[in-house]
């Protein structure tokens, strides 16, 4: 039935181009959008699972108790006149071998790296910020994290394994007016302020880690903290990160460390993906079910219009099912095409956004243009919204089609 | 041959009975005219014979097959193959060409090369061959029914219904079209019903069935 369908599509061209073009518009602005919105996802995704470990394992940091004070051994019963109150000044991990006989056995384990981490005034002159000193073994570091990948100036192993030197965020260099090889001094707590060399500069491009952290070797950071070989962290990174979240649930039960999945520590930075997906998907959707509607109005309209035809193809012997294909080829055929040519435009939208240049490291793109995602599913899906709501709104009007009984329509004169 | 026996038709809402017990047999060539006054029920009677209109009590045969007991295909299939229409109003589809629509059951039977050749001959006969590939949308109303009869001919029907063939036509284009139909008659053997309230071209008619208040009169 398709002669017959093509036939009358031909012969309203500008109803069917209008059609065409709605369902053109929705599949390009999904295409477009997704692969803008994932392509920058996907760097920041990457950013998220990678900048950082894939699974933390940190010092508990619990709020004293009278519970938490733990036994005394020559008293039966202890009164306080002021219950205890506030947090251990030094948190540390406990028995940090056993940790690491458990890592060095889990087959999921790639890579991990012990630190210390503390919070920081960074000084220069009369200027201060406060921010956070991530002490590891560049070594270990650079296994778990791709933050070398990041590097501006310098590499991020020039910290070495001591010699009070850092590797510091753009951001916050330049926030405290410094240089490259300058030094800052560093203070920790009560402690007296300590000299580091500025000796890198990293950008990851995420504006929180650029302006408040630097790193330097395991030992510095330990010594500036005051507090011998204590570590504060474990920066684990696995082979699957998508999957942290069974791991991390068997590894809670077993130890007493607070132990954080990147999924968990990026919480409200996937939230806002979810969002922006739902935004994505509503927006596409709409503009689909618009298209989708037109496509409804026109052939209701056109059988309506069309009893006559009806009446006079089941007289010559075509078959009610002839009669629902002739309609529904007609909203399967405007589908197809706005749904092919959306995805090529679509494409070609992507291609040009892709061309645009913008600031390197921002919108995590390390090219200096924006990152644009290609991915097959994007333009599975587009194709797949595209025809299904072809296929919805012809469906009606076509089965209306095959209701109408030609006797009734030759009995009224065709009218 | 088309036997109907007891044949009765009502209409709801209020089984207003219009067609009242009729018995008659269609012989293979004859050509049948069927007259009678307006509301007679001449129409209903040419739908009930040739199962466009299917509700109704009694019998009818096609050919020793019993109407009723036609599923979709099959009668699909019988008016495809067996039986041409040619209505009061032509009823062209005015997205096709004059070809195609003449060729239009031969489409749905799937012998488009085979019936090409007729088609054309069958426009030349009607006279319409210079304008096969024109617009059906664009023709006068004694052409469009020309075209009508081309198109109820294409398959070679054994049975050609016409309700009123030349009701909207002046006296020459219904001379072109009567004459046309015993052609047909004469030279495929086509069994021709026709209904008319002209009393010339009734009276053209190897068999005359007249139709009186739901029942034939005279035969
Ligand atoms: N669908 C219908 N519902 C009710 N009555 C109908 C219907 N179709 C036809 N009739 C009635 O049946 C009678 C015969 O109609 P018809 O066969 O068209 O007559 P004719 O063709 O002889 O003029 C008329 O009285 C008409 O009003
Ligand atoms: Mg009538």
């Amino acid at each position: 039935m398709m002669f017959l369908s093509l036939r009358y599509l031909l012969a309203r061209k500008k109803q069917s181009l209008l059609i065409i073009v709605g369902i053109m518009i929705g599949t390009a602005a999904y295409v477009g959008i997704s692969g803008m919105m994932l392509g920058f996802q996907t760097v920041l995704l990457d950013q998220l699972v990678n900048n950082d470990a894939h699974i933390r394992i940190s010092a508990r940091e619990d709020l004293l108790t009278s519970e938490t004070m733990g036994s005394f051994p020559t008293a039966s019963h202890v009164f306080w006149d002021i219950p205890p109150s506030g947090m251990k000044d030094s948190a540390k991990i406990e028995y940090p071998i056993g940790w690491y006989q458990k890592l060095n056995n889990d087959p999921q384990v790639l890579a991990y790296s012990p630190q210390v981490n503390l919070n920081v005034i960074f000084r220069r002159g009369t200027l201060s910020r406060s921010g956070r000193l991530i002490g590891s073994d560049p070594r270990l570091q650079e296994r778990v994290t791709n933050i070398q990948k990041y590097m501006v100036i310098g590499k991020f192993s020039d910290m070495g394994q001591t010699g009070s030197r850092i590797i510091i965020g753009k951001a916050l260099m330049e926030s405290l007016g410094a240089r490259p090889s300058e030094t800052l001094f560093l203070t920790s707590g009560s402690g007296a302020p300590k000299p580091f060399k500025i000796v890198a500069i990293f950008s990851t491009g995420v504006r929180n880690i650029d302006e408040s952290t630097a790193f330097t070797s395991l030992s510095d950071a330990q010594n500036l903290r005051g507090s011998g070989s204590e570590i504060t962290d474990i920066a684990v990174k696995v082979e699957d990160p998508y999957n942290v979240s069974e791991i991390t649930s068997s590894w809670k039960l077993s130890s007493r460390e607070k132990i954080l999945s990147w999924q968990e520590i990026s919480a409200s930075i996937l939230s806002v993906f979810k969002t922006q997906d739902i935004v994505r998907n509503s927006m596409t959707i709409s503009i689909i079910v618009v298209a989708g509607f037109g496509i409804y109005n026109i052939l209701s309209i056109l059988v309506t219009q069309k009893r006559r035809d009806i009446a006079i193809l089941r007289s010559m012997g075509y078959l009610p099912k002839d009669i629902v294909s002739v309609f529904f080829n007609q909203g399967i055929i405007l589908g197809l095409i706005g749904g092919l040519v959306g995805l090529f435009v679509g494409h070609l939208i992507c291609r040009f956004v892709g061309t645009i240049e913008i600031a390197p490291g921002r919108m995590g793109s390390d090219s200096g243009h924006m990152t644009i995602s290609y991915d097959v599913i994007i333009y599975v899906k587009a194709f797949a919204i595209a025809m299904l709501s072809s296929v919805f709104s012809s469906i009606w009007p076509s089965l209306e089609a095959k209701k109408l009984e030609p006797m009734d329509i030759i009995r009224s004169g065709g009218q | 041959m088309i036997k109907a026996q007891g044949l009765i038709k009502k209409f709801p809402p209020n089984d207003f009975v219009v067609i009242k017990g009729i018995d008659m047999t269609i012989k293979d060539g004859d050509f049948i005219s069927l007259m009678g006054r307006s509301g007679s029920g001449k129409s209903t009677l040419l739908y009930l014979l040739s199962t466009l209109d299917r509700s109704f009590e009694g019998k009818v045969h096609i050919d020793n097959r019993d109407v009723h007991q036609m599923d979709v295909k099959e009668v699909h299939a019988l008016r495809n193959q067996q039986i041409g229409f040619v209505f009061q109003f032509h009823y062209l589809i005015n997205e096709l060409t004059v070809l195609e629509n003449v060729l239009l059951p031969a489409r749905k039977a799937g012998r488009m090369e085979e019936a090409l050749p007729f088609a054309r001959e069958l426009l030349s006969i009607v006279g319409l061959d210079s304008i096969a590939h024109k617009p059906s949308s664009s023709l006068s109303g004694g052409e469009n029914q020309r075209v009508a009869i081309a198109r109820a001919l294409i398959m070679k029907p054994k049975y050609i219904f016409a309700d009123e063939p030349t009701g909207n036509l002046d006296s020459i284009n219904g001379n072109v079209i009567f004459n046309l139909f015993k052609k047909f008659n004469k030279d495929f053997g086509t069994t021709i019903v026709y209904v008319t309230h002209d009393q010339e071209f009734g009276k053209l008619a190897h068999t005359q069935i007249k139709l009186a208040d739901g029942l034939i009169t005279t035969n």
